[in-house]
């Protein structure tokens, strides 16, 4: 067994709007190893997501424990939780968020330029990046003159750009059609091979439950069941659309 | 805006300076306090001096009369006067040359320059106190009524018939056809005092002051300690000029600051409409790692870019808008009067139509001020982004 990367203790959130607390999240405790790929499922509203920005170092809990390759996220400022997302993590989201006015190889220098590397090797590393999501030829495309499947690897190299430890993604398939989505799967599974990436995955996408070791379902803000990779397989749950199990999740 | 703004109002000073330096020629002028006086060389007439048909001798006699004169040691005690940095008597008085009558200046050319503009010498030289063989500088209007050039040899006398004769060394643009009358001429001191037949008297000291801030206090000093003369300065001679230049200039200024507002709530406002559409994009800067300073520096960048881009637009149509007016309203001028048919009234101003002047100090303020302004518009609205919550930004559509 590989090592633990993320760990969560009894992690709660909870937001006040007005006089009410809301329990987004409640004694969450999970464990992801180095390397793995995990599918977090739940219906919307279920907390799904705000556990995903907990790990991602972009929210912090209101109770219990993240902790992320020994450092205990709850306990770094704003600052330290910037570089924290800076240098471990990247973000894909299900809508790409490139910058619209940036060409496809500056979208991906932009996190180096955060984290100061020089300029030459940003255009390196980029280039670099742009040919392993397979983009090379596009690289002064602007995001508007590429597909949605093309905008995402785009996304993917920009979150890839300061060698992080862990990919997140929250629902990194709900805008694209099942042949993109396959292929940004295998992707990314290639890149996590390659780079001993740990890939944390919110999602709806049977596609991409199918590729994952691991799934956690969420409900109410709690998690609710854990499946492996086998209980995946034996749920023969495929490309054929089969969401008996995602059915049987909720 | 601002700059066209900027322009005009340096024009205009610029020109009522100008016109004040044709009117007094110097800071303060001392003349004798106890008869009615004239501010300056020529100031009293208005207009052009034209041909000088129209006056006849006996008038200027009356004008500067021997009881409106100075004795020459009254110069030596002006200078003493403490905060005077140069004096330069003057005589003026009316003679003939050739059978025209005209004005006679008599200066001292060894200090004349110190204290006034000078002549604007168009050909020939000026006069040299050295010089004894009669010099005389003649305006280049009146050269020409005369037909002479220099080299010319001229009789210039009390009276129509007869008098001296005198060597023309030059001849001096009168600048406009205002201030120094446009059929003038200038002879050394001492020949204007025989031919006005007044020795040792002057009916003029010019003085220059060590500061301009010194005029006023200065010239109330001369008047207070030296008996029976009257120091008169640009302010007292062109008052009403200097207000309505200031009104002017005011006016300008308050219009110049209500514009630079709009654009200031301008860029606050384009600045605050792009915040919110780019919620998303505060979101994923902050999930990419940015701190909150950094995602304030790039909005402050932005801000100031934005600021610097209209600045720099802003002051090339204020260039060419300044560069056009002067033309504009003097055709407008000629045509309908109004504003700058009144203004060229009110100073009479010599080229009937608005003046505007682009400094260097008009252009550095006007893009200084602009991007200042857009820097400043673009802090609370940088401020406001780098607050955000990253999970609110990103959960924005």
């Amino acid at each position: 067994m590989s090592e633990v990367v993320v760990q969560t203790l009894h992690a709660a959130k909870s937001y006040t709007r007005g006089r009410l607390s809301i329990a987004a999240l409640s004694g969450i405790n999970l464990e992801i190893r180095k390397g793995e790929t995990v599918a977090i499922v739940g219906p919307s509203g279920s907390g799904k997501t705000s556990l995903l920005n907990l790990i991602g170092g972009l929210d912090t809990p209101t109770g219990g424990k993240v902790i992320v390759e020994g450092t205990d996220l709850s306990e770094l400022s704003d600052d330290q939780l910037s570089r924290y997302r800076l240098r471990k993590v990247g973000f894909i989201f299900q809508f790409y968020n490139l910058m619209r006015t940036l060409t496809a190889i500056e979208n991906v220098e932009f996190p180096m330029s955060l984290a100061k590397v020089p300029k030459k090797e940003q255009r390196d590393r980029a280039t670099e990046l742009l040919r392993a999501v397979g983009l090379q030829l596009r690289a002064n495309h602007m995001p508007d003159e590429m597909s949605g499947g093309e905008q995402q690897r785009v996304a993917v190299a920009r979150a890839l750009a300061n060698n992080p430890s862990i990919l997140l993604g929250d629902e990194p398939t709900g805008d694209l059609d099942s042949k993109s989505a396959k292929a940004l799967m295998d992707l990314l599974r290639s890149l996590r091979k390659d780079r001993q990436m740990t890939l944390i995955f919110v999602t709806h996408d049977p596609l991409v439950v199918a590729r994952c070791d691991r799934v956690y379902a969420v409900r109410d803000g709690k998690i609710t069941k854990e499946f492996t990779k086998k209980d995946i397989e034996s749920a023969k749950l495929s490309e054929k659309y089969d969401n008996t199990m995602l059915e049987g999740i909720y | 805006m601002i700059l066209v703004l900027l322009s005009l109002s340096t024009g205009t000073s610029t020109q009522t300076s100008g016109l004040l330096r044709n009117l007094v020629g110097a800071e303060i002028t001392v003349v004798n306090g106890t008869t009615p006086t004239f501010p300056g060389g020529s100031g009293g007439f208005p207009g052009t001096g034209g041909s000088t048909g129209g006056f006849g001798g006996g008038g200027f006699r009356g004008l500067f009369g021997a009881g409106n004169t100075l004795n020459e040691s009254v110069v030596d005690s002006v200078e003493k006067v403490s905060g005077v940095y140069a004096v330069s008597p003057q005589l003026t008085t009316t003679g003939y040359v050739d059978g025209d009558a005209t004005f006679l200046y008599g200066i001292d050319p060894t200090t004349y320059a110190n204290v006034t503009s000078g002549l604007n010498i168009a050909s020939g030289s000026m006069l040299s106190a050295d010089d004894t063989d009669n010099p005389i500088v003649l305006s280049t209007t009146f050269a020409s009524e005369l037909n002479v050039t220099v080299g010319s040899t001229v009789t210039v006398g009390p009276n129509s018939t007869g008098g001296s004769s005198f060597f023309v060394v030059g001849t001096y643009n009168p600048g406009s056809t205002f201030g120094p009358g446009s059929s003038s001429a200038y002879v050394l001191l001492p020949a204007a005092q025989s031919i006005a037949g007044q020795a040792n008297q002057v009916t003029d000291i010019y003085v220059k002051t060590e500061s301009p801030g010194l005029v006023s206090s200065v010239a109330s000093l001369i008047t207070s300690t030296i008996p029976g003369v009257t120091a008169n300065t640009a302010t007292t001679v062109t008052g009403a000029a200097s207000t309505l230049t200031g009104t002017l200039s005011t006016f300008f200024t308050v219009i110049g600051l209500v514009a630079l507002m709009a654009g200031g709530f301008g860029v606050i406002n384009t600045m605050l409409m792009s915040i919110s559409e780019r919620t998303r994009e505060i979101g994923t800067l902050r999930a990419m790692g940015a701190t909150k300073g950094e995602v304030m520096r790039i909005f402050m960048t932005e801000a100031f870019v934005i600021g610097l881009i209209g600045a720099g637009v802003g002051v090339l149509i204020g260039v060419a808008v300044s560069v056009a007016l002067p033309y504009l309203s003097g055709s407008a001028a000629a045509t309908t009067g109004g504003f700058t048919g009144g203004f060229a009234g009110a100073g009479g101003a010599l080229r009937g139509g608005l003046e505007t002047a682009l400094t260097a100090g008009n252009l550095l303020l006007s893009l200084g001020l602009g991007v200042l302004v857009g820097a400043l518009a673009g802090v609370y609205p940088a401020w406001r982004a780098s607050r955000m919550s990253p999970v609110e930004a990103l959960r924005h559509v």
